[in-house]
């Protein structure tokens, strides 16, 4: 038996989900959180009869007809795929706004159950609905829950499965008048008699309430955009310099540095095996993956402060107070969503572009979302201001000020490459606020945690032995004395010329750049694992091994480089398919290439010249990309300049 | 009177609504059409906040000047 779960933006269907089905996706206090169709068995403790049902979350609309990308999802799931019974949850807090929805879902011919969620915030208030009277109006049944605390679920359940078993439906209520305009209105006139018959209200929902004060606050005109930062700031050195960086020293100097290779070196030679096979796994697994792994605690309390954040309502605020500005430099408010959550990881970043309406302000989104330093990208970002700028706390957090810079300036060129008009107008469900659940943080921090173990000891894992193998090997498949007669050290050189205006000398920068695009953790197991031959030092520490290859100003291009470039590759896959055309990707990659190129060549040539005095390698060819970029700008902006806006217009 | 001009706190009834269909569309699914009410909670950062039914709602300056009340 399939059963679909469907109704308004944050009404709490993921909630619900994750409570009958024992999963842990992700729920936040926003409209628009639940993005793509999610599928999971029922929960033993739920099960009635040994019946199997299997459970579809489905993204939030507010009616059949689809607004938003996401909501389109919803409607092809329900229309297309028949499932066998829908469960409806309606915020009992916004019943007469929710109830326009369940009228459309009745007539699909598919039994209904009706979960009136939100019960506790209903009694809270003091409201009445009278569950009876409306069960009889909308002709089907309808169960009293709180999905936050499992109240009311069993019967909920009990019913669906029931239903589903009968497969009776519900008689039609008929709205079909001679257009869509009428029958909408009688539609919304029927609901509005139905509330009044079956709904006391207590409290009158226009007053000031508490939320609305913290708005004034919060979304204020001067201290709405301080207090953003204010609180972004906070939650990235917490992560990076605070907590999340003093565990990762830990795990990086104690465990991974010591513990790990001295015992496992010591275990090898007890066994007696062969250094070659012992190197590969110490050298190679132990301290290409350790040295990715030692990072795990800062990504895990980024993504603790993240749902925190997330869970509080703080979100669809944020949106508000960006509108203004992004608008602007050609985005909408909501675009802030996809880029606070890609600096968790870019993937689910770059899916949550499909609840933005207008197709240009989306596009732009999906290109410059990849900006925002993921956590994945945090390794490296650690490991360089370890390395370089040990005594200087600001360089870590500065890496997020350059990623709003570049979307700013991304958003400007992009307007006018193509020459885009904001058409579309904004608007934003604002949720009441609520105390974030620790809880819940706690769970998706252990989530995150076990995703990039599993990710470290697989495709880091896979990658990092071939690398090692590469740099250990020639194309003879003999074992080489010298790294610089090695495969990777071959393929490096070939691409290492077009660095040279970047400052990065050496086969082995090109070969770590290159990892990165697998998983841009790589970038530090790479050389991890390159450098582990030239010196007994545990990569990350201040001055260590890594200065044979960088100065504090080719340091800080490299980490530009790195991060400004396009993603890893399943994040360009992400991207490919929210763009939705080969066209459109190959230009945005274009762009973010060209992007992370041209910063890191500006910061590695302006910067050779002011610190040191003197100019960089690769000036000339420096400044003739520079001109060349230029000129091409220029050009292709004035030719625009004279063509006809487009507006909204597909590929 | 165009939802732009109103007086933050008062709650009015719409007239009329215009705009793109797709918008008019989506907001009538939020209960925003004529005869219903609307109140005017806030203005913040270029936006006004309203309250429709029992949701509140950040509408920018544009769509708050599609509101007829």
């Amino acid at each position: 038996m399939r059963i679909a779960l469907a109704g308004n933006p944050n009404s709490g269907k993921t909630t619900l989900f994750n409570a009958i089905t024992g999963k842990t996706e992700v729920v936040g206090n926003w409209p628009g959180v639940t993005i793509a169709k999610k599928e999971a068995d029922l929960k033993k403790k739920y099960k009635v009869n040994q019946t199997d049902v299997r459970i579809v979350d489905l993204p939030g609309t507010y009616s059949i007809s689809p607004f938003t990308g996401e909501e389109v999802i919803t409607r092809d799931f329900i229309l297309e795929e028949n499932p066998d019974v829908i469960i409806n949850i309606v915020d009992g807090a916004n019943l007469s706004r929710s109830l326009f929805f369940t009228t459309q879902l009745l007539e699909l011919g598919i039994p209904v159950v009706v979960a009136l969620n939100k019960n506790d915030i209903v009694s809270k208030r003091g409201d009445v609905v009278d569950v009876d009277a409306l069960s009889k109006e909308l002709n089907c049944k309808i169960i009293p829950t709180t999905a936050t605390s499992e109240q009311g679920l069993s019967n909920l359940i009990n019913e669906v499965v029931k239903a589903g078993k009968s497969n009776t439906t519900q008689s039609k209520t008929n709205f079909e008048g001679k257009n869509d305009k009428s029958s909408d209105t009688a539609r919304q006139k029927f609901v509005n008699e139905i509330i009044k018959k079956c709904q006391v209200k207590k409290t009158d929902s226009a007053k000031i309430t508490f939320s609305d004060k913290i708005d004034r606050i919060v979304a204020h005109k001067w201290l709405g955009i301080p207090i953003f930062f204010v609180i972004m700031w906070g939650v990235f050195t917490f992560s990076i310099e605070g907590l999340g960086g003093y565990l990762s020293e830990y795990f990086n100097e104690t465990v991974f540095g010591e513990i790990l290779p001295n015992a496992a070196n010591n275990f090898f030679d007890g066994l007696g095996i062969s250094p070659l096979l012992k190197d590969l796994i110490v050298e190679g697994a132990i301290g290409g993956v350790g040295a990715v792994i030692g990072f795990l605690p800062l990504i895990m309390v980024l993504f603790f402060c993240l749902s925190l954040l997330e869970d509080s309502g703080y979100m669809a605020r944020v949106a508000l107070i960006m509108d203004r500005y992004f608008k602007k430099i050609g985005l909408s408010g909501k675009s802030i969503i996809p880029m606070i959550v890609g600096s968790g990881c870019a993937i689910p970043g770059v899916m949550a572009t499909r609840t933005i309406e207008d197709i240009n302000e989306r596009r732009m989104t999906t290109i410059l979302t990849p900006f925002v330093p993921c956590g994945a990208k945090l390794p490296i970002i650690a490991l360089f201001t370890a390395v370089f700028f040990p005594n200087n706390a600001w360089v870590g957090p500065s890496m997020y000020v350059i990623a709003i810079a570049m979307i700013i300036i991304g958003g400007l060129l992009l307007k006018r490459i193509f020459k885009w008009e904001n058409a579309s107008s904004f608007i934003m469900e604002l949720p009441e606020y609520k105390m974030p659940s620790f809880k819940y943080a706690f769970s998706q921090m252990m989530n995150k945690a076990k995703a990039f173990i599993y990710k470290a000891s697989t495709i880091i894992l896979v990658f990092n032995t071939l690398v090692w193998f590469l740099q250990a090997y020639s194309w003879g498949l003999n074992p080489v004395e010298d790294q610089s007669l090695s495969i990777l050290a071959s393929i490096g050189t070939v691409i290492s010329p077009i660095l040279i205006p970047l400052g990065f000398l050496g086969w082995q920068l090109a070969a770590a750049a290159i990892t990165g695009f697998i998983a841009k953790e790589n970038v530090v197991a790479t050389f991890a694992v390159l450098l582990a031959a030239a010196s007994e030092e545990a990569l990350h520490l201040p001055g260590g091994v890594l200065t044979q290859f960088f100065t504090p100003v080719t340091a800080f291009a490299y980490l530009a480089f790195n991060l400004f470039t396009p993603p890893c590759f399943a994040a360009i896959g992400a991207m490919n398919s929210e763009l939705g055309s080969k066209k459109w990707l190959m230009r945005a990659l274009a762009f973010q290439f060209s992007v992370g190129y041209i910063l890191a060549m500006l910061i590695n040539q302006i910067g050779t010249i002011i610190v040191y005095g003197e100019t960089a390698v690769g000036f000339i060819p420096a400044i003739i990309i520079t001109l060349l970029t230029a000129v091409y700008l220029v050009i292709t902006i004035k030719k625009r300049g004279s063509m006809p806006t487009e507006v909204g217009v597909e590929a | 009177m165009l939802l732009s001009k109103a007086k933050v706190g008062q709650t009015f009834s719409i007239k009329n609504v215009t705009g793109k269909e797709k918008v008019r569309k989506f907001l009538f699914t939020l209960g925003c059409s004529e005869g219903e009410e609307i109140t005017l909670i806030s203005k913040l950062a270029g936006n006004y906040i309203v309250n429709i039914k029992d949701g509140r709602y950040a509408i920018d300056e544009k769509m708050a000047k599609s509101i007829e009340v």
